[in-house]
């Protein structure tokens, strides 16, 4: 799956062994965006094996954080299974809110590897401006 | 002069230092449409990116609150009905909206904000993740997080309910530093 980013939704790429979400996340209607993102990753998600899940959100409404919650939660599940999941949160160095987020969803991560990544805080990546 | 009052708004915009205002039916759409002169002008200000992020944030949940919540709709549309600015005070970025509110709902919406503003940030962390694990409570069109979401993102916040020949309007402003 590959979905382009939007003003008010993510870059999003589901594959067999990675899954890559880049931007900002306030969609006009939650469920018509995130339903087929989650049946997407049931479908192309293995049991077995590595998966790696990228993540570098600048901002999400709290509409999206029930979305963000069941994204872990799945995750969460395939490495109770066996799955080796690695998760890069990734933020910038001065964002703090996107910190604070990453942190409180590493805490429910028991199985999945969790990694806090600090980026520059002028990133290559913003698409702000455009 | 029959330009008077328009002369007057435009004084009172500048005086309060009102970066952005709507006021008027409120739809997603819309909401998408403003959002880039909202960002726009909060670029203009020298605030930290950190700063601007936490105003646009606070801003989008009142303004899903508006469409989600105003008691009054557009007759033509069905959007909800209210006011939502941003202004710069000595205490920071005022983030304001006002809408009516469902009268039965007041007393509930009223108890839940006096409850918040009386939370500390570990508190406000710790409740958000609750309802995150619990979902939405029942009459919720959203994720129900809104409002602690902004009790968090702000530096204080006040509300009020006013009753009013039309039913209760609802003021909240958050200050965001």
């Amino acid at each position: 799956m590959q979905l382009a980013a939007t003003q008010r939704t993510p870059l999003i790429e589901i594959s067999a062994t990675s899954c890559r979400i880049v931007g900002e996340c306030y969609p006009e209607n939650i469920q018509e965006f995130s339903s087929p993102v989650m049946t997407e990753l049931r479908s192309s998600v293995p049991d077995s094996g590595s998966y790696t899940v990228e993540l570098e959100l600048f901002y999400f409404n709290s509409s999206s954080a029930k979305f963000f919650f069941d994204f872990f939660e799945f995750f969460e599940e395939k490495a109770e299974s066996g799955v080796a999941v690695n998760v890069n949160w990734n933020y910038r160095l001065d964002d703090d809110t996107m910190l604070e987020a990453g942190e409180d969803f590493a805490e429910d991560m028991i199985k999945c590897k969790f990694e806090l990544v600090e980026m520059p805080s002028e990133s290559g990546a913003d698409a702000e401006d455009e | 002069m029959v330009s008077d009052a328009t002369l007057e708004l435009h004084k009172f915009m500048q005086a309060r230092k009102t970066l952005f205002c709507y006021s008027g039916p409120l739809s997603e759409d819309l909401l998408t449409s403003i959002s880039n002169p909202v960002r726009h002008q909060l670029s203009e200000t020298d605030s930290s990116d950190s700063v601007a992020k936490k105003v646009f944030g606070v801003f989008i949940e009142q303004a899903q609150n508006i469409i989600r919540y105003a008691d009054t709709r557009s007759s033509a549309t069905g959007d909800g009905v209210g006011t939502i600015a941003i202004s710069l005070t000595d205490e920071g970025f005022l983030i304001e909206a006002v809408n009516t509110i469902d009268s039965e709902k007041s007393t509930a919406l009223e108890k839940s904000l006096v409850d918040l503003s009386m939370k500390d940030a570990t508190e406000l962390r710790k409740m958000y993740k609750e309802r995150l694990r619990s979902g939405p409570p029942e009459g919720s069109k959203g994720a129900g997080l809104g409002f602690i979401e902004m009790a968090r993102r702000v530096q204080r916040f006040e509300f009020e309910i006013a009753e009013t020949d039309k039913g209760p309007v609802f003021v909240y402003r958050g200050y965001v530093v």
